[in-house]
């Protein structure tokens, strides 16, 4: 680190002339890092940090974007509490995840230990499971919501074939949630998939072969190698896939819109139409910060209880 | 004749304007047509043209308006002209039009761009809707259509031909409505058509929790009920229901005359023509159509002005309606008549139609809390079409949000 030194002008320490002489080289060793995150913290700060404490600013406020923002306390936060619309949209949000994120996982396992294998076309069939993650998610909505349409949807087409339906996909309470889980699905299994494969590859194969010679059938090997090692992977994708489904956007914007009824709103729905339809920026934001520590509060949860756990790995 | 000259006391330096619309191919090419025609004698002016989806331009425009960047013109509909008003981001415009410059415009549409007194607007186009029909169906189900104003269809005689094209299965369903995309207040036409009100006569109060009001939202929600609509076109739903018209899945559709030139062009497979929306104890329309208004961020409000007296102007206004398949809003191409290259004869039904729009009607939808009002009457309606919500429990609930949002100051 010595050799930094060359790259500082000597003048700098003497700029600073309210601290002693010597401050820059005794720091200097310790602000080098700093130096070199701050072009990532700079744009963090701008893109995401100073948004944050604007939207708080903006929840103590009613603003409907077009006029000056009005002051009013708490009312925002205390409106959410009574807000049965902001509610349904939290319930709707926790059963999507629920039936999405274990789902994807364990979906998303199960195909890259597949995929791990030697197998013919083994490159082709992993991209096509990746395929759409990289396509953008509207492009992946808008080709769902032609597969599910009610009146000329491939589904029901075969449906049609089958002898059965036709359903009202997306226009019925009933099947507009499964609907937007089975395309979630589709969308996130090939994302697990990848990070799994990844995972997979990188475990020694010595492990695999100890426990063979100690006598492990194939599905010990995978309970007591293949899994705990995997934890930690699992433990990233819990988090990210958590995160995903609660601000999940653009796939039920394209889709359904949020409706039938309030069938398929998420909070991130329920923020937007607060934030554009309803011009309520105050009461959206506010909306945004509790949804803010909610997934905060989750990820600590679940750090925490990493943690614990890692010690035993 | 109007020139389109900028009058000598505005500069003759550069100046760029930019003006946001929605729209569909007819529009901006009409559109375009007036700024190549201003630009022609203004040299000195640019004018693009933005164009926004109509999902998102209302965001936009509110967006950009937050960030002071908005455009110095911008599209807007009467039911949401009141919003921009109350919150200062469009401009007074009487600084820049003479005492008797409104004498001139139909006087619904004028009161629609009005707020405390003072034009923050200038009417561009009406619309209106009517009951587009699949001939072929129809003749199929042996069915004649009105074929004048007062032979209009009654809702029971309406129903009883929905029904009659579901039991001989022709078509998938019998019709379908265009009221998604925010365009719920098109609701409002049956309201009016049963004798009820959303507001009192002075609008100072609810009206719709009453036997009218409830009727009503039975009779729609029934369309779904009975499967004589399809399960999609609910108020929330982002179905295009113009696709369902011209590939035959719905043999009647309630849509207005801007969908002419899309369905004069995608439905080849039959004949189409268009009659009188059905009607009950009395005939109602719904107040379409757009107004320009000029933006608070607008850097030279004067040109910007000019431009938009030019763009309303008789010939510009004729030249417009005429090329998109639109009304007119000023009494003097009301009363003369307008020449539609495109189905002049069902263009006619519309024209009649715009004569049944009730003032009343056009009074509660240009309040500055519309805007803010209308994504709430879509829950509750869609609640009631889609989830089962009764109608008794919807109408509680719209009376609930006309007191919270729409008569809150």
């Amino acid at each position: 680190m010595a050799d930094l030194s060359m790259t500082y002008p000597k003048e700098r320490s003497e700029t600073t002339t309210s601290r002693k002489p010597g401050w820059w080289s005794s720091y200097r060793s310790r602000l080098t890092p700093y130096l070199f995150i701050a072009p990532n913290l700079l744009l963090f700060s701008i893109f995401v940090f100073f948004p944050l404490l604007y939207a708080a600013y903006i929840s103590v406020h009613q603003w409907s974007l077009i006029d000056a923002p009005e002051f009013n306390g708490v009312q925002n936060y205390t409106r959410l509490l009574s807000d049965g619309q902001f509610w349904q949209s939290l319930t709707n949000t926790v059963v999507y995840s629920a039936a999405t994120v274990p789902t994807s996982l364990f979906l998303g396992l199960f195909l890259a230990i597949g995929l791990n294998r030697k197998l013919a076309a083994r490159t082709l069939l992993r991209s096509i499971y990746f395929l759409p993650v990289v396509v953008s998610s509207v492009a992946t909505a808008v080709i769902a919501a032609w597969l599910f349409n009610d009146n000329y949807g491939i589904i029901n087409a075969l449906l049609k074939q089958a002898g059965v339906g036709p359903v009202a996909w997306l226009s019925s309470p009933r099947w507009a949630l499964p609907s937007i889980i089975l395309t979630t699905l589709w969308v996130r299994i090939g994302f697990c998939m990848v990070v799994y494969l990844a995972a997979l590859q990188s475990i020694s194969p010595s492990y695999y072969e100890a426990a063979v010679i100690d006598g492990a059938t194939r599905p010990q090997q995978f309970r007591f190698v293949t899994w705990p090692l995997l934890r930690p992977t699992t433990f990233l994708l819990l988090i990210l896939n958590v995160i995903y489904s609660f601000q999940v956007f653009d796939l039920i914007f394209v889709m359904t819109g949020g409706g039938p009824g309030f069938s398929t709103t998420m909070i991130v729905q329920y923020i937007y139409q607060a934030a554009f339809a309803s011009s309520e920026m105050g009461y959206a934001s506010a909306m945004g910060m509790v949804l803010f520590v909610l997934i905060l509060l989750f990820t600590l949860i679940q750090w925490r209880i990493n943690r614990r756990t890692e010690q035993f790995v | 004749m109007v020139t389109g000259r900028v009058n000598s006391s505005l500069a003759q330096s550069p100046v760029r304007l930019t003006m946001a619309v929605w729209g569909g191919k007819a529009e901006v090419d009409a559109y375009n047509q007036v700024i190549a025609k201003y630009q022609a004698a203004n040299p000195n002016v640019t004018i693009r043209l933005d164009v926004i989806p109509f999902g998102q331009f209302y965001q936009q425009v509110d967006t950009r308006l937050a960030g002071r960047q908005a455009p110095d013109l911008f599209r807007v509909t009467y039911q949401q002209v009141g919003r921009y008003a109350l919150g200062k981001a469009a401009i007074d415009l009487s600084q820049f039009i003479d005492s008797g410059y409104s004498a001139a415009f139909t006087p619904s549409v004028w009161s629609a761009v009005n707020y405390q007194g003072k034009p923050y607007a200038l009417p561009h186009h009406t619309d209106t809707f009517a009951l587009f029909y699949n001939a072929d169906m129809l003749a199929q189900a042996g069915v004649t259509v009105p074929t004048s104003l007062d032979q209009a269809w009654t809702w029971d005689r309406f129903i009883q031909v929905a029904k009659v094209l579901k039991e001989k299965s022709i078509g998938s369903y019998p019709f379908a409505m265009s009221w998604q995309n925010s365009a719920v207040h098109r609701w409002m036409i049956y309201l009016y058509q049963h004798g009820g009100q959303l507001l009192n006569n002075d609008l100072t109060a609810p009206q719709i929790n009453t036997p009218a009001g409830i009727e009503t939202i039975a009779w729609t929600q029934s369309w779904f009920k009975e499967g004589l609509v399809p399960p999609s076109t609910s108020v929330k739903s982002a179905e295009p229901v113009q696709n369902l018209f011209a590939n035959g899945t719905v043999a009647m559709m309630l849509n207005g005359n801007w969908q002419i030139p899309f369905v004069n062009q995608q439905m080849t497979k039959f004949k189409w023509g268009v009659t009188y929306l059905p009607r009950d104890v009395a005939m109602a329309d719904d107040l379409g159509g757009t107004c320009v208004a000029i933006s608070r961020d607008s850097k030279n409000p004067e040109v910007a002005a000019d431009f938009l007296k030019f763009l309303v102007n008789e010939e510009n206004m004729r030249d417009y309606i005429s090329a998109a398949q639109f009304l007119p809003v000023r009494k003097s191409l009301v009363e003369g008549g307008v020449q539609y290259a495109l189905r002049p004869d069902e263009m006619k039904v519309f024209v009649e139609q715009t004569k049944t729009i009730p003032q009343h009607l056009v009074s509660t939808v240009v309040l500055p809390t519309w805007g803010k009002f209308n994504p709430k009457l879509a829950d509750e309606l869609d609640l009631a079409f889609t989830s089962g919500q009764s109608p008794e429990q919807t109408a509680q609930n719209i009376e609930a949000h006309v007191k919270n949002i729409l008569l809150s100051s």
